[in-house]
């Protein structure tokens, strides 16, 4: 596709009539082959596992008439000699100047690298669409176009004004820095003066120093926490107080909102058999069947007294 | 009921042939006990059909083992009419799949419509050869093998038909002390043909049993929240999450693992375990899932975000 248009713009421009219906017809043809293919293309897809499909330029900020690069990288875990039903966004904005790829097979599959060379003309914000790539999926056979990111570019005005106002405004702001740099100077050694003087004249007397005991970490005796425990139970003998004597009993323990029984016990705090067993009751209790519920309850009440005497 | 009349007595003759794959046993058992569908996928070698044919074998059932290739027709799975001549008449030829436990050996090297066959049976349990449909026998399970090392000349389970198993278990490579204790038990001697340690109608009995565990209402909260993070949670690496059938598995695998721990109530523990087999199938992982760690890196950690109640 990229050779048609390229040769249908080279080539018309001094051509007579006839040579040039001769070429649309040709162009025409070359098309049709070329969608031919592409539906050929899509009945049998590259099976492949991508890994990385972007689309970057060496500047986001070119200017007027400067050449810059888009590149194309897209790496695959399959070691493939090429690779087909790659579609690049259609650069309306931009002159085509070049187009080069390379495809470097390594152990860990296959990288490839478009790298177009362009020219803008006018100024201004340009958004480049995604690239997008047919293929299928070797995990799961199933076939995705893939795509990677679009490119939206800022095309400054020509490079040399630029500079040449930007020199103009670089000398002005370096007077400007150094002036105000002087400043400061003055009214920061003006302060330092004065704040010595007013030192100087209040100075308090010396105070005597008092060094303290560190402080002792107060940790939350279990019992009390499991008393705690217990009381919720006693006040509440159903699933729910069942349910708040579970939570503060894990809390107890360190447990998070994400962990369920097995982490719980999983912990260091929880290697106590007695705990361990608590805890095992009171899940019961919080999930077992209505019948079993007031056992369940009398068992975990047990429990509990058990750890608190 | 106790280790000697209860599903762990399959367990444990499971234990007996298969070193390691914990999960695996598990998950057959869980499978027969949902009278669900079991897809396993795995590299080779990794003892997927000896734990099929070992669960067969525990079973005072009938096992047929079908081997998918691509030439199979769906006559060769159901049966078919073939004409007598002697009689002048039509004679019904069952296939394989009437059977108590079947396995569909590399399911995914076989097209289309062989797989939609084989899916339809599993899902209505009956067939129809001509005129005449036919129930299959109960139980009917279907433990259906995948490779996924190798993607030539294979047709991938759409996502509707992979929605019919119940379960999927990954099955992995074992430890080194587990590949040792392998290669001291079956060195010289082949795996041995289990016994029967039960009746099918222990299996249904046994079935009803996990159908009547209690589910607490925190618990069925805590499903259907497990359920949406996978299509709430806008994960990079998936493009839509799980079905309210994974709802609906997740509760029936959850009473099911708490008869297998030998509960007539389920845990949280239960529910946590379960959810990655009933969901891993069902969501729809895009390519970037291997950035990610892999199916069941992002399952974890989308499971980890739900509160366990």
């Amino acid at each position: 596709m990229a050779f048609v248009g390229r040769f249908a713009l080279d080539g018309s421009a001094g051509l007579r009539p006839v040579a040039h219906r001769a070429l649309r017809a040709f162009t025409s043809i070359v098309l049709v082959l070329a969608a031919f293919s592409t539906i050929a293309g899509a009945q049998s897809l590259q099976r492949l596992t991508v890994t990385q499909l972007t689309l970057t330029a060496d500047t986001m900020t070119p200017h007027i008439e400067v050449p810059f690069h888009l590149i194309v990288t897209a790496h695959v875990r399959e070691r493939i000699s090429e690779l087909d039903n790659l579609d690049l966004p259609i650069l309306a904005e931009l002159e085509l100047l070049g187009d080069e790829h390379v495809l470097v097979t390594q152990r860990g599959g296959t990288t490839y690298r478009e790298t177009i060379t362009v020219v803008a003309h006018h100024s201004g914000a340009i958004t480049i669409a995604p690239v997008t790539l047919d293929a299928t999926n070797a995990l799961n056979g199933k076939n995705y176009r893939y795509s990677s990111n679009s490119l939206t570019l800022h095309v400054l005005g020509p490079a040399a004004a630029i500079a040449a106002a930007g020199d103009a405004w670089q000398g002005l702001r370096s007077l400007l820095s150094a002036l105000l740099r002087l400043a400061l100077i003055l009214a920061g050694l003006a302060g330092t003066i004065l704040l010595v003087a007013v030192l100087i004249r209040r100075r308090p007397p010396p105070v005597p120093v008092v060094t303290l005991a560190p402080a002792v970490p107060v940790a939350r005796d279990p019992r009390a926490t499991l008393r705690e425990a217990l009381a919720a139970l006693q006040r509440d003998h159903s699933r729910a107080g069942a349910m708040r004597a579970r939570h503060v009993v894990r809390r107890m323990v360190g447990a998070t909102d994400a962990e369920t029984l097995a982490d719980v016990l999983r912990r260091p705090l929880a290697g106590d058999r007695q705990l361990r067993d608590l805890l095992r009751a009171l899940e019961r209790a919080g999930f077992t069947y209505d019948a079993d519920l007031p056992a369940a309850l009398a068992a975990a009440l047990t429990q509990l007294e058990r750890m608190t005497r | 009921m106790n280790e000697r009349t209860g599903p762990a007595i399959v367990t444990r003759a499971l234990e007996r042939t298969i070193v390691g794959q914990e999960g695996v046993i598990e998950g057959l058992l869980l499978g027969l006990l949902c009278n669900g569908h079991v897809l396993l996928e795995g590299p080779p070698g990794l003892a997927k059909t000896l734990a099929c044919r070992s669960l067969a074998d525990a079973l005072h059932g009938e096992f047929k083992r079908i081997q998918f290739t691509p030439d199979l027709l769906p006559s060769d799975i159901v049966g078919t009419r073939i004409f007598d001549q002697r009689e002048s008449a039509f004679t019904t030829v069952r296939g394989p799949i009437f059977a108590n436990v079947v396995l569909a050996d590399e399911i995914n090297r076989a097209p289309a419509k062989v797989q939609s066959a084989l899916l339809e049976a599993m899902q209505e349990r009956q067939v129809t050869i001509g005129p005449q449909t036919h129930a299959l026998p109960d139980p009917f399970i279907v433990m259906a093998t995948m490779n996924p090392l190798d993607s030539e000349g294979t047709y991938a389970l759409p996502v509707a038909q992979m929605d019919r198993f119940l379960i999927k278990i990954d099955v992995g490579y074992p430890s080194r002390a587990q590949e040792l204790a392998i290669l001291e038990r079956y060195a010289i001697a082949d795996a041995p043909i289990l016994a029967p340690v039960a009746t099918l109608e222990a299996v249904r009995e046994w079935r009803t049993l996990a159908h009547n565990v209690h589910l607490d209402e925190a618990l069925k909260r805590y499903i259907v929240e497990l359920v949406i993070i996978t299509r709430e949670a806008q994960h990079p690496a998936i493009d839509f999450g799980a079905s309210p059938r994974a709802t609906l598995a997740i509760a029936n695998l959850a009473r099911a693992k708490a008869l297998l721990e030998q509960r007539d109530y389920a845990v949280p523990d239960d529910v946590r375990g379960v959810a990655p087999l009933a969901l891993r199938h069902r969501i729809g992982f895009n390519f970037r899932v291997s950035n990610e760690g892999g199916s069941t890196r992002v399952l974890e950690d989308l499971i980890a975000r739900v509160p366990v109640p």
